[in-house]
This record gives C-alpha cells, sequence and structure tokens, in this order.
C-alpha cells in the first residue's frame, strides 16, 4: 500500500500542541510562581486582627478596616449612580436610537472611552468634581470619578446584551398589539438581563482594582477613620496596599501580601459570580 | 356591510426602490381559511404582514392603497388596537424566555387583565384551542423553551389565541417543523376556522390544499388567480396557476 | 378525526346512499313487470334522474379528495374503488330504467307462462339479492360476502345461457305472441348485464380490503383457492 505524504502534517500537528502546551504551562507557571510568593508571604498575617484595625505606623498593629470601609462605600456610591446612567443608556441608544451615521459615531466613541487610561479620568474627575464643583477629595468626588470611568463598560454591556436578543421575540410582542415601551421591559430587558448583570459584575471588579485616578482626585493614602457620609475622605485597599509596599520596614511588606491576598480574593469572588450569573441566565433563555 | 372581513384594494408596497406588491385587490371572507401560495419572493408574506401593519417595523417601506378591516380603514385605527384585533403567527416558533403560562398570560397581562382567575381560565382556553393542554397540563411553569418544536409553535399560536383577535395570520406556520406536528398544526387550522378567520401563507401547496377554503395564487408582486381551494386545484382557470400547482415551476 | 377520515366516512354513506336507490330502482323495475304495474314502471324511470346526480355527486367527492387531501395506501384505494363501484352502480341503474322502459313497451301482455318457463323471477331474485350483498360487502368491508357473489353470478350466467332456447321454442309455438317474448328476452340480458356489474363491484371492495386485483380472471369455479 503506498504511504501518502502526510506524515508531515501529522508531525506539524504535534509540534503545534507541544508548543502551545508549553507556553500555557509557562503562562500558568509564573501565576503559580506568583501566587505561592503571595501566599507564603501574607497569609500568616491574616487574621481577625488584620480586618479590624486602623492602619498605623506599626506594622503588626496595621489593618485594612478603612480601606476596606472606603472600598465598600466608594462602589456603593459608584454603583447608585453608574447603574441606573449606564443601563437606561444603553437600552435608549440600543432599542430607541435611530440607527444613523451620528448613531454609529457614537457607538464607536464609547467603545473607546472604556479603552482610555484610568488616569486621565482621575484628571477629569479632579478638575471637574473635586476642583469646580467644589467637592474636595471626598468618596463622592471618588465615586463620580469612578462612575465616569465604568459607565462606558456598563453601556457596550448592556447594548451587547440587548443585541444578543433575536427581533422574532420582539416581532412576537410586537404582532400581540404591544407598544414598544411594553416590549422593551417585559420580554427585551428580562431577556437581556443575565447579559446586564454580568457586564456590572465585570465593571465593578474592575472599579475595585483602580489606584491612579483615586490617587489623582486625592484620596489618602493614610486614613485612620472611617469615612461616615459621602463627603467624607476615604482610602481604598489597592491604595492601603500601595502605601505599604512603598515602606521600607520588611513587616510592612507582609502586611500588602496579606492585602494583595485579600483583594484577590475579592475579585476571583466576583469573577465567580459573574459566571454564576452568566451560566444560570444562559440555561434559562437558550435560543 | 360588506362581505369580507380583511380587505385591500389596488395595494402597492415598494422595499426602498423595490416593489414588491403591485396593484392587489382581494378580500377575505370572514370564517374561513385563505391560503397565499407562489414562489418565493412573490409578494405573500409581504401582504400577510400589510394587514396588522407589521411592515411598518421594517425601515423604508412605502405603501399605498386602501386596506380595510370589517369595512375601517386600519391605517385610521390605534395600531395596537389593530394587532389585538389581528394577531400572527411567525415561521419560527418564538416563545418568550418565560414558563408556559406566562407566555399564554402575556397578551392579557398587555391589554391589562389584572384578574388572576381571568388569566388562569383565559390560559386553559387558549391551550385547549390550541390542542395543547393535555400536553402541558401540570408543567405550566416549566420554560417554554423546554417544549419540542411543535409544540412551542402551538403554544405561540394559544399565545396569539388567548386575547381573542377576530382574525390570525400565519406566515408558514409549520415549515420549521416535522411532518407529524406539521399535520397537527393543519388540523387545528382547519378547526379554528369555525371561530376565527384565518389567512396562512405556505409555500406548501399540498397544505394550502389540505387546510384552505380559498386560495390566492401570487407571482412577482402580482395577484395572479384568487378562487376557492376545489377550484384551484382541480381546474385553475389561469395557465401559470396551473404550472405552479402542478409543480412545473417555483 | 381528520379531515381526510371526515372526508372519507361521508363519500362511505353516499355510496351507501346510491347502492340503496339502485337496489329499489332495480327490484321496482322487475316487480313492475312480474305484478303488471305501469305506475311502478313510470316511477321507477322518473328516479333514474336522482341516480344520475348522486352519481355526479359522488365523482366529484372523490375527484376533490383526490386533488386536496393526497390520500395514500388503503385510504386511496377506498377512493378509487369508490369511485369505480359509483359507475358501475349507475349502469345498474339505467338498466334498470331499461327494464322499465321495456315493461312498458309491453303494455301488460306478458305471458306469465314464459316468464315462469324461462326463470326471470329466479333471476331477478338472485340478482336483487346479489345487488344487497354487495351494498353490505361493500358498507362492512367484508370480502368474504364479496367473494360469495362470484358463484351467484354463474347461476345468472347459466339462466342467460338458456333463455335463446327456452324463448325459441316459445315463439315456435306462439307465433302471435313474439313482441312481448322478445322483450322478455331483452329483459333477461339486461338482468345478465346486471349481474356482471355487480360482480365488476365485488372485485373492487376486494381490491380496496386487500390490494388485489381479480379483474379478467375466472371467478366461482374450481379457482376458489386461487382468489
Amino acid at each position: 500500500m503506498k504511504s501518502y505524504p502526510y506524515t508531515s502534517a501529522k508531525s506539524t500537528d504535534k509540534v503545534f500542541k507541544y508548543i502551545a502546551l508549553s507556553f500555557t504551562v509557562f503562562a500558568l507557571g509564573i501565576l503559580v510562581v506568583l501566587l505561592i510568593d503571595i501566599f507564603s508571604k501574607g497569609i500568616a498575617r491574616i487574621n481577625w486582627d488584620f480586618f479590624r484595625n486602623l492602619p498605623s505606623r506599626h506594622a503588626e498593629k496595621s489593618g485594612i478596616i478603612t480601606a476596606l470601609a472606603g472600598m465598600l462605600s466608594l462602589l456603593f456610591f459608584t454603583i447608585v449612580i453608574a447603574l441606573p446612567i449606564g443601563i437606561l443608556a444603553g437600552i435608549y441608544l440600543q432599542e430607541y436610537g435611530k440607527k444613523n451615521r451620528l448613531a454609529k459615531f457614537i457607538e464607536i466613541n464609547i467603545s473607546n472611552l472604556a479603552g482610555v487610561p484610568s488616569v486621565i479620568y482621575g484628571i477629569l474627575g479632579l478638575t471637574l468634581f473635586v476642583r469646580i464643583l467644589k467637592l474636595g477629595n471626598s468618596l463622592i468626588a471618588g465615586a463620580l470619578t469612578l462612575s465616569l470611568l465604568i459607565l462606558p463598560i456598563i453601556i457596550v454591556a448592556t447594548r451587547e446584551a440587548i443585541r444578543a436578543v433575536p427581533d422574532s421575540l420582539r416581532e412576537g410582542s410586537y404582532g400581540m398589539g404591544a407598544t414598544k415601551w411594553q416590549t422593551t421591559s417585559k420580554i427585551v430587558f428580562p431577556a437581556a438581563l443575565g447579559g446586564i448583570l454580568t457586564g456590572i459584575i465585570l465593571a465593578v471588579s474592575r472599579a475595585i482594582g483602580e489606584t491612579a485616578p483615586l490617587l489623582v482626585i486625592g484620596a489618602l493614602v493614610y486614613v485612620p477613620f472611617i469615612p461616615e457620609g459621602p463627603k467624607d475622605q476615604f482610602t481604598t485597599l489597592p491604595i492601603q496596599i500601595f502605601n505599604w509596599t512603598s515602606r521600607p520596614q520588611a513587616a510592612f511588606i507582609v502586611n500588602a501580601a496579606a492585602g494583595i491576598i485579600v483583594l484577590l480574593l475579592i475579585t476571583f469572588l466576583l469573577n465567580g459570580l459573574a459566571i454564576y450569573v452568566r451560566n444560570k441566565w444562559y440555561k434559562k433563555i437558550k435560543y | 356591510m360588506s362581505m369580507f372581513k380583511l380587505e385591500t384594494k389596488n395595494a402597492n408596497l415598494w422595499y426602498g426602490e423595490k416593489q414588491a406588491l403591485k396593484n392587489i385587490s382581494i378580500g377575505i371572507e370572514p370564517n374561513t381559511v385563505t391560503a397565499f401560495i407562489g414562489p418565493s419572493g412573490c409578494g405573500k408574506s409581504t401582504l400577510l404582514r400589510c394587514f396588522n401593519r407589521m411592515n411598518e417595523l421594517i425601515e423604508n417601506t412605502k405603501i399605498e392603497g386602501e386596506f380595510l378591516m370589517d369595512d375601517t380603514d386600519i391605517y385610521d385605527m390605534d395600531v395596537y388596537e389593530l394587532r389585538k384585533r389581528v394577531g400572527m403567527v411567525f415561521q419560527k416558533p418564538n416563545p418568550f424566555p418565560k414558563s408556559i403560562f406566562d407566555n399564554v398570560a402575556y397578551g392579557l397581562r398587555i391589554i391589562g387583565e389584572k384578574n388572576r382567575n381571568a388569566i388562569k381560565d383565559k390560559v386553559e382556553l387558549s391551550l385547549k384551542n390550541a390542542a395543547l393542554w393535555d400536553e402541558v397540563n401540570g408543567i405550566l411553569n416549566k420554560p417554554a423553551l423546554s417544549l419540542s418544536g411543535g409544540q412551542q409553535q402551538r403554544l405561540c399560536i394559544a399565545r396569539t389565541l388567548a386575547i381573542e383577535p377576530s382574525v390570525v395570520l400565519m406566515d408558514e406556520p409549520a415549515s420549521s417543523l416535522d411532518p407529524i406536528s406539521t399535520s397537527k398544526i393543519e388540523d387545528l387550522i382547519y378547526k379554528l376556522k369555525q371561530k376565527f378567520t384565518i389567512v396562512i401563507v405556505t409555500h406548501n401547496m399540498q397544505q394550502a390544499a389540505r387546510v384552505s377554503n380559498k386560495t390566492a395564487f401570487f407571482y412577482l408582486g402580482e395577484l395572479i388567480e384568487f378562487d376557492n381551494t376545489e377550484k384551484m386545484f382541480t381546474d385553475p382557470q389561469n395557465q401559470r396557476t396551473q404550472n405552479y400547482v402542478t409543480g412545473r415551476f417555483g | 378525526m381528520t379531515r381526510l377520515q371526515e372526508e372519507l366516512k361521508q363519500l362511505r354513506e353516499s355510496l351507501s346512499n346510491m347502492a340503496i336507490l339502485v337496489t329499489n330502482q332495480l327490484k321496482k323495475s322487475v316487480y313492475s313487470l312480474l305484478d303488471e304495474d305501469e305506475d311502478l314502471a313510470n316511477e321507477v324511470i322518473a328516479n333514474e334522474k336522482r341516480v344520475n346526480a348522486l352519481e355526479l355527486e359522488i365523482d366529484r367527492d372523490c375527484e376533490y379528495i383526490f386533488a386536496l387531501l393526497n390520500p395514500v395506501a388503503h385510504d386511496m384505494r377506498f377512493v378509487f374503488s369508490t369511485l369505480k363501484i359509483n359507475a358501475d352502480m349507475e349502469r345498474i341503474g339505467d338498466y334498470g330504467e331499461g327494464i322499465a322502459k321495456l315493461v312498458l313497451l309491453g303494455k301488460k301482455a306478458f305471458d306469465k307462462s314464459l316468464i315462469k318457463e324461462i326463470k326471470l323471477k329466479e333471476m331477478s331474485d338472485t340478482s336483487i339479492l346479489m345487488m344487497k350483498d354487495a351494498t353490505k360487502a361493500y358498507c362492512e368491508d367484508n370480502t368474504k360476502i364479496a367473494r360469495s357473489i362470484f358463484a351467484r353470478d354463474l347461476e345468472l350466467n347459466e339462466i342467460n345461457r338458456n333463455a335463446s332456447a327456452v324463448a325459441e321454442y316459445y315463439i315456435k309455438n306462439n307465433m302471435e305472441r313474439i313482441p312481448q317474448a322478445l322483450l322478455i328476452v331483452s329483459i333477461i340480458r339486461k338482468l345478465e348485464r346486471v349481474g356482471d356489474h355487480i360482480t365488476n363491484i365485488a372485485e373492487e371492495v376486494i381490491f380496496y380490503k386487500e390490494a388485489k386485483v381479480l379483474r379478467h380472471i375466472e371467478k366461482g369455479k374450481n379457482n376458489q383457492k386461487e382468489i
């Protein structure tokens, strides 16, 4: 039996497989090494005191309570501001807006905004919210700045989720005499909800990690009190970690590592939640 | 008082530059099943969608001519009212991603029905009318998308029937279904004509022959022939009709 | 019930009505001869219109069922057979009318002894019995009864064969009564044709039920097993 010259294709196949595998192992390996490093450095420090203590000059007594409180309050206000505006804007642009050149222009630019370096938002926030509106370096200014940052993400996620809803559903609704608002609110929005929620969670987890814009608007690095209202000054966990890493004492590095572990945990939790929500929604509305 | 439930006089329609309907005049009698047949692109679906003004949802369409329902110009009516009186079933089943019950109840809630018992009763009645009740009684809270294709289409029919339209328009309702589901739907259509006026677009001539009382043959946007189904399939008057129904083209 | 099933049911009823109508035509026509009842003969002639109208209606129904509902398998054979049986029945009705017309021509001058000799009553009784059996076979889808008809047709053929000899003998001895003798022979011939058509009906019933074609095969004799 004549042997066909496909052995070269077969061996190329194998080579590619091994190259890809080795790159993957390499990348994962680096990640694993980093994680092991962080965990080994910081895990000892994690105890209830770490969570409850205020920051202090003594590394062993320093805790992340103010940073956590600041971060959670900041997130709260950011969500309250960005969510309604982002979702409604997304619904309007996708469902109600006329599909002309202007609309396309707007769509492209919103996507662009999502890619703008976050420090630019910081500068914008500093000028507009801190100085012109005289809000100072408060939680509310930080929240407004972060809202601007994540607004494009929410709008794009909302639009994509709504775009993914098949037209046949809208037709079915209109065919029964429903108005545009009834169709949008009762059919389109519920169907798009999973995608929208996923987008929100991802936007929020992005906001958690933002340090640069907050520093620019003046978030404090050393905050020995828990913020009580929107006008108060604040700090966040990434900033707190940044602070600790710039200290010379080795003990603060341990704190920083512990802070990173907490931050990673929160991020993983949020992403896991996003995946869970997306899967559950996906099962519900398999088209 | 005209003898027609639906009527159009000198209907013309353009999608942009292309003319899809050319001077169509046709009258649909009440409590009949009328079939629109013809090769692809002949305008039958386009004409169907004129009767509930669904063509307005497509951009760049221009419509001329008179469209009447119960002798009233449908462009003088509130379009949402019109669509509640003229229901539509689409080619591919499109149940909402909700439960079976909520799908059928959707229309009732849209028109403002609040009484829960009334809704429950009407849902049951519609599912019975659509020959689906026996198969879904007891699993009404399951997602509609868990049903088979044929069941989903009957669910869409039940959903349309729930708000008690007087006319039901069907755009190739069985073309995406298997033969057994198709024949169930055909039996259903044949029985429904006692209570409703039905217009069905189909590319399957044998289906038109099986379920309809009157048949209209369209070609390239024109109405070629319109007569009792028996006549159309045993002795059509126009040569093009004869060629089409005998399968010589299209 | 699907639409096709409803239409088939109605078709069966229509043909049953046709069968009853035609059987009565046949009965009345021979009794108009045996009882010398000219009113009865006129009734048969008047009724022929109804037979023709019903034949057209059943033809048209079969046409529509084929064109619109595409019956297949035994449904198709049923409509096919009904169409052919319809034609046979209409011919039987024609013969009934024909006999009635011959009766009127005879003007009550028929010789009862000839009628007895030529076995006309036996022939007509047998043919009416065959007609009833054929109707029953169709209505009940009973092929056993259908097959019993073939043997009886042989009786009719026998009487028909002997009729010429009987008539010839009679005419030689009754020269003044030739016309009515000839009329009686004509009636015998018509009854024989009626028997043939009833046999056709039986063949169609067997075709419908068993998809077996028995046309042009000699039946009723020793080859009973093969059919």
